[in-house]
């Protein structure tokens, strides 16, 4: 028991649990199932992303590229399906290109990162820069709507399975899938090792570039998967409509309990940060706060987390080193 | 001889210059040279800033955010009758204000910088949004658009003259204050740094106030000049302005970067936007133009790192 509250992802769910409790208070409308599942259906798409982000910044990396490939992937699905024929298969069509497509993305900026050496953070702003430029040069921001989207692809975004939409069964397959590689495959646990000590992971014989290149591969076929899903909740492509949720991502990994410094992560975490993220917009929106003060209020808790998680982490290390002088 | 690193760069500068004075149609031509002029103290002054955040091994990614509250501080002075000097000491206190807080969790706390300015990007963006409502604040009056608008003597743009001053005053602070040559030890070394006997929170809490206070001045010289101010005051030369410290050659693990550096970068970025403006470029293309430079560029420093340590190894192998 004890155990169970010393866990990180404990206290996001004690914040939940009480938010929920006054939110409920704020707006009879909070807790009903259809409120949840909204929420939880219009953050798929942050959801899937933070998934990938949580492995990259476990290996203590960072990519702000992913609003950017996912809104590039978005726009040329949605190109695409303007020569695409109204059947089933025009959707497996899109299932195998958006993942590809990202694919490919994410493993430049992977290669960039780990064999050019170039830090993380440089990349992914030079490619976040290529691609919005080409993106607005190419869709001069235009809107693009339902209108020459395949039928089979608008009755895909509409299905529901136990009164629960497609959507949420798409986040969930990329949680037990992510869940399932870093908890019970090699590479899997080579990300966790390179996070918590990239020295040791080399000696014992981790190639470590290979596992950077991984993580950053990943995340881009995961925004492939975001950008079907952004696509399929909107039914539209609209190229600044995902405009500075990167930042979103980050603070809801670390909001999860992904510690900054690496190492650390978990998949349920990280659902758990885009939830509380999720709850609090929807709460706002419902208490009827100012929009403008909802990124002051976003802004504030990412740097209170950032910094409670370094604190934390800064005890822990002190208690550490006592150890090793009583030893 | 052998050329430095800067004075190669130098040349390149000199090259896009003469290059695109031979293909942009007016790109000589005095109108379009006075724009220059113009133009290039607001975003030389943000990289700058940067560049000296890049020293210590970290990034700002909230600089320009800062900027934007600063200059929302001295429009809002100027919008309700205040003098322009205290709009200015206003836009100053702003942005050493937000400078405080990022040097605060910086330094004290010591989280990475990278999440701290994303956090307080967010953050300050918020509180523009706050109290401009997402609106733009204009009509500053004809003196202070003065600032940026206006010429010294009748030929040299005024704000380039304040450009050149702290350009100079970054580099005197770098190479010959303690503060400065700190700076560097603290990019090369962190923990040799402090056992030197140097404290290390108190250099960092100090470059981000300076931070703060170029984006200040970077402030005050982009609202003189638009005569207006809204939430994204600057917003593109975020990512110009991280490019032009590392073009600069400023080493992006810290530890090294010369003023000249950068402001040799920052004319090359502004003689190609400028000139594939006049060529007719779409300005989607330039920010593509942009990221590909700073890519390509580290990819050659790369490169040109292995040959040089291969050759180190071979010359130590030899003898």
């Amino acid at each position: 028991m004890k155990s169970l509250f010393k866990q990180k992802e404990f206290s996001i769910i004690a914040i939940i649990i009480v938010l929920s409790i006054i939110l409920s208070f704020v707006s009879p409308v909070f807790l009903t199932i259809g409120n949840f599942i909204d929420i939880i259906e219009a953050n798929t798409v942050m959801g899937i992303l933070a998934i990938g982000m949580t492995l990259i910044i476990i290996t203590s990396d960072i990519d702000v590229s992913v609003a950017a490939v996912t809104t590039a992937v978005a726009v040329i699905i949605g190109s695409l399906f303007g020569y695409l024929p109204d059947s089933w298969l025009s959707l497996v069509i899109i299932f195998i290109a958006a993942p590809i497509i990202g694919l490919v993305i994410g493993s430049v900026n992977g290669f960039l990162v780990s064999k050019i050496n170039i830090p993380a953070i440089v990349v992914t702003l030079g490619i976040l820069n290529i691609i919005n430029g080409l993106v607005l040069y190419f869709t001069n921001g235009r809107y693009l709507n339902s209108t020459n989207f395949p039928e089979s692809f608008l009755a895909f975004s509409d299905f529901e399975l136990f009164g629960i939409p497609i959507l949420i069964y798409i986040l969930a397959i990329v949680a037990i899938l992510t869940w399932y590689i870093l908890k019970h495959t090699f590479i899997g646990r080579s990300v966790l090792a390179i996070g918590g000590n990239q020295q040791s992971a080399v000696r014992v014989g981790i190639d470590y570039k290979k596992v950077k290149l991984f993580v950053f591969a990943y995340m881009g076929f995961l925004c492939g998967v975001a950008a079907v899903a952004q696509t399929a909740y909107t039914t539209a492509v609209d190229p600044n409509g995902l405009l500075g949720l990167e930042l979103m991502v980050i603070a809801a990994v670390v909001l999860g309990g992904t510690n900054i410094h690496g190492g650390r992560g978990t998949v349920h975490g990280t659902l758990l940060g885009v939830l509380l993220l999720a709850i609090m917009e929807n709460g706002m929106i419902l208490a009827r706060i100012d929009t403008f003060w909802q990124k002051v209020v976003t802004g504030a808790i990412i740097v209170f987390a950032v910094s409670y998680d370094h604190i934390s982490y800064k005890r822990k290390q002190a208690k550490l080193a006592k150890i090793e002088v009583e030893v | 001889m052998k050329l430095t690193k800067e004075s190669i760069l130098g040349l390149i500068a000199l090259g896009t210059f003469i290059l695109m004075s031979l293909i942009a149609p007016g790109f000589l031509g005095s109108n379009n040279l006075s724009n220059f002029l113009f133009q290039l103290p607001e975003f030389g002054l943000l990289a700058l800033g940067m560049m000296v955040v890049i020293i210590t091994g970290g990034i700002d990614l909230s600089i320009t955010y800062v900027a934007a509250l600063s200059g929302v501080g001295a429009a809002l002075m100027l919008t309700n009758g205040y003098s322009i000097i205290s709009a200015i000491v206003v836009a100053i206190i702003f942005g050493v204000a937000c400078g405080a807080f990022n040097g605060f969790v910086v330094s004290k706390i010591g989280v990475p910088p990278i999440l701290v300015t994303l956090g307080t990007m967010v953050l300050f963006e918020g509180v523009i949004l706050a109290i401009t409502k997402g609106n733009s604040i204009s009509g500053f009056g004809d003196t202070y658009s003065l600032i940026g608008n206006g010429y010294y003597m009748g030929v040299v743009p005024l704000s380039i003259l304040i450009f050149i001053f702290f350009a100079i005053l970054t580099g005197v602070l770098l190479n010959k204050s303690s503060w400065g040559r700190s700076i560097y030890m603290y990019g090369n070394n962190e923990i040799a740094t402090l056992f030197s006997g140097i404290r290390n929170s108190r250099v960092l809490m100090k470059v981000y106030l300076y931070v703060g206070l170029l984006a200040a001045i970077s402030a005050i010289i982009m609202t003189s000049r638009y005569n207006s101010v809204k939430v994204d005051l600057g917003s593109s030369y975020l990512l110009q302005s991280v490019a032009a410290a590392v073009l600069g050659g400023t080493n992006i693990h810290g530890g090294y970067g010369k003023v000249i550096g950068t402001v040799y970068a920052v004319i090359i970025f502004q003689t190609l936007s400028n000139g594939l403006n006049l060529l007719g470029v779409h300005s989607a293309i330039v920010d593509v133009f942009i990221g590909g430079i700073l890519i390509l560029v580290l990819t050659l420093n790369f490169f040109s790192d292995k040959m040089k340590s291969k050759k180190e190894s071979r010359v130590s192998s030899v003898s």
